[in-house]
């Protein structure tokens, strides 16, 4: 304490503890209003920083969010467009199993022929499916960031190993074209030996790929899962860094307003009083 | 026992005149109560010389002395140099604090952070989104036309905030310079400085007291001390002038008044703190240029990143601008087409990556930087008051005890009064009984 007190000590010592407490009670208002405890980054430094962190962090997981519904559209046009091509395969190893009985007459094997190359169009229309204006069947790898740590799933499936060349080979449109001319052509033989075993070959290939299919399909599944659970944490610990807790600050302000009101209160009395008060002229 | 028989009322008159000049001063004191940098003022008394009065006696003739009244001395201010010097060197490290703070406040505003994010962050959170949906779509125009518009929008924001910052460089070296100009702040407090010196000193010489004229080279020497580091001293060829250096340099010597040149961050204070913040040479941190610095490197970071990422030839950014003034956006929506799925993976995957960490930590910093310029402020800003709180409670005025002082006075004065009063019905009992003879 000061051995003597002048007015304009307390008077300024009045004036500064007043606008101490404005300050004070600005801040909150500026939280409460805001509902941010940031405001401005040096309102807390390191918070501020978490908070770009976070906030980069969820746009990043929504691009994957994006991505894996991206991925599943691809993978159930394939999915969709494999089934079809699988029940055609099948209706075409069916024509051939009666044309190697040698049941029909030649007429009867021509009409057969021409189902086949009516579904062998079908099919190589199936394999021509696009999803958002790209196909999925490219021989182009396309893919996916599904995750962090670069996790990538191929979008595209190639049916390269599966289809063939059509002509020379013992894939499934050569082999298919083969079942057809040897229906116009009655080749028995033929049909009921190489062409079916070809063709079971051919089958269980694309079986393989359907599971695949599949697999990836489970496994988006489960990334997406994980993305969410990510997610909610991030949000959880955004919230914790940059949301006011509105209770407390609710409570801090009313303090602060007391204090503000009791200051100005006694700043109004204390700078009246003095010994002039009290002197009478004589 | 001769006694002169009018001594007495020269002593009553002596006595009045002291307390009207005490009265006086009182009354200057009240007046002046509220008056920045007044200094409270005190009328020095002493008894005058005594009259020596000679006695006859049987032992012969011996002396004694008669007090005669008293003496107004001389009216001088209570004041305390040390707590001067203690003032004004805290004052200047408030002044270094308050303009830091200021300034650094206003980089933290140029970062534009509204609603939890900042222009730059969301720009940068597009832009990589942008390039997600460029792999999963890689022939789409859509795409490939939004990823150029937000790049560029990226690149422009980033230009703009290396702009504002920039531009409070200049702006804090103009403000440094229109304080130093003749007739800016600096000067006009030198130049007061300097003809109070003259002045005070040709009052001195003529025997009076420049008590008012010493508060106002006071409150002047005050006010540079927020400008900067002063060391005042007493003048070699005539002491009651003072000389002053800011930061080193003699600005006043006695009469004469000397401008610095320029600033330079030596000089403490405000005009300190404005030399390093208007630096665009300085790698210190807590700096403007700093933060430039750091732009710069998440700007030479991205078009590296982002450009290493694509096959050679088709870069996204210009490699010209690797700065955060001249980042600018090199690919067209049709060459984006050509980016390809793998690519544009590849650059999506750069989300969360350095650039994005470097601007996070930027964020950080700017905000540790201010808050600490703002509580080394308001540290300041106590130990500023606490000072001040001393000095004025040495040479402030107390309303109080000036009414005190009027009261003890008023009686002195009517005190003196009475003996004169006295004196003459005294001298003229005498005189009439006197005059009555021979009439």
């Amino acid at each position: 304490m000061f051995e003597r007190i002048t007015e304009l000590m307390s008077s300024q010592t009045t004036l500064n503890d007043i606008s101490g407490d404005l300050d004070a009670l600005t801040t909150t208002e500026n939280e409460l209003s805001s509902g941010l405890k940031i405001n401005e980054p040096s309102d807390d430094p390191y918070g501020a920083s978490v908070v770009v962190d976070l906030n980069s962090q969820l746009s990043q997981i929504t691009n994957y969010q994006n991505n894996i519904t991206d991925a599943n559209g691809y993978l159930s046009a394939a999915g969709g467009a494999l089934t079809n091509i699988n029940n055609m395969v099948n209706t075409i190893r069916e024509l051939a199993v009666e044309g190697a009985n040698g049941t029909e007459n030649t007429s009867d094997d021509q009409d057969e022929a021409d189902e086949v190359n009516q579904l062998i169009s079908a099919i190589t229309q199936a394999t021509q499916t696009t999803y958002n204006g790209n196909s999925v069947f490219s021989a182009t790898p396309a893919t996916r960031t599904i995750g962090p740590d670069s996790q990538t799933v191929q979008v595209n499936t190639d049916l390269t190993s599966l289809l063939g060349n059509g002509t020379s080979d013992t894939l499934l449109l050569s082999t298919l074209n083969k079942i057809s001319s040897d229906l116009s052509s009655g080749n028995t033989t033929g049909l009921g030996t190489t062409d079916l075993q070809n063709l079971d070959a051919n089958l269980s290939t694309l079986q393989s790929i359907q599971a695949n299919a599949g697999a990836l399909t489970n496994r988006l599944t489960e990334a997406s899962s994980a993305l969410t659970t990510l997610q909610s944490t991030d949000h959880t610990q955004l919230a914790n860094t940059q949301d006011v807790n509105m209770a407390q600050a609710a409570t801090t302000y009313s303090t602060e307003q007391a204090s503000y009101t009791a200051a100005l209160q006694s700043g109004a009395q204390i700078v009246q009083e003095s010994l002039l008060n009290f002197l009478t002229p004589g | 026992m001769t006694i002169p028989s009018l001594s007495g009322i020269e002593t009553a008159l002596s006595g009045l005149e002291a307390e009207q000049t005490e009265l006086d001063t009182t009354g200057n004191n009240i007046d002046n109560a509220s008056t920045p940098g007044y200094t409270e003022e005190v009328v020095n008394l002493a008894p005058s010389t005594p009259t020596e009065i000679s006695s006859e006696s049987a032992d012969g003739a011996s002396f004694t002395q008669l007090g005669s009244g008293i003496d107004v001395e001389s009216i001088t201010r209570v004041r305390n140099e040390f707590l001067d010097a203690q003032y004004r060197a805290q004052n200047t490290l408030l002044g270094h604090a308050t303009t830091t703070a200021a300034q650094l406040g206003n980089a933290q505003s140029a970062l534009g952070e509204s609603g939890g994010t900042t222009p730059v962050a969301t720009a940068l959170s597009q832009f990589w989104s942008d390039w997600n949906s460029l792999a999963d779509n890689p022939s789409s125009a859509a795409a490939a036309q939004a990823l150029v518009d937000d790049g560029t929008t990226l690149a422009q924001t980033l230009q703009s905030l290396s702009s504002s910052l920039s531009s409070l460089q200049t702006q804090a070296a103009a403000q440094g310079a229109a304080i130093i100009a003749p007739n800016g702040e600096l000067g006009q407090d030198v130049n007061q400085i300097a003809s109070l010196n003259t002045a005070i000193s040709d009052a001195i010489n003529a025997g009076q007291d420049p008590n008012t004229l010493e508060d106002e080279r006071d409150n002047a020497l005050d006010d540079l001390s927020s400008l900067g580091n002063i060391s005042v001293t007493a003048d070699a060829d005539n002491p009651n002038m003072v000389d002053v250096a800011l930061g080193g340099a003699e600005v006043v010597g006695g009469a004469g008044a000397d401008m610095p040149a320029g600033l330079w961050v030596g000089m403490g204070g405000e005009l300190g703190a404005l030399a390093l913040q208007s630096s665009t040479s300085t790698n210190a941190t807590g700096t403007i240029q700093s933060y430039i610095n750091s732009l710069n490197t998440i700007a030479s970071d991205l078009v590296s990143t982002v450009n290493g990422a694509l096959p050679p030839g088709t870069p996204f950014f210009s490699a010209r601008g690797t700065t955060a003034a001249t980042i600018t956006v090199t690919a067209t929506p049709t060459t984006a087409t050509t980016f390809g799925n793998s690519d544009a993976n590849s650059v999506a995957d750069l989300q969360g990556g350095s650039a994005d960490l470097a601007y996070a930590a930027l964020v950080g910093q700017i905000g540790d930087d201010v808050q600490s310029a703002q509580r080394t402020q308001t540290t300041q800003q106590a130990v500023v008051t606490a000072t001040q709180n001393q000095r004025e409670s040495i040479s402030g005025v107390s309303l109080d005890q000036e009414m005190t002082n009027l009261v003890s006075e008023q009686r002195g004065y009517q005190a003196s009064a009475q003996t004169l009063n006295t004196l003459s019905s005294v001298l003229e009992t005498l005189l009439s009984a006197v005059g009555s003879v021979g009439m």
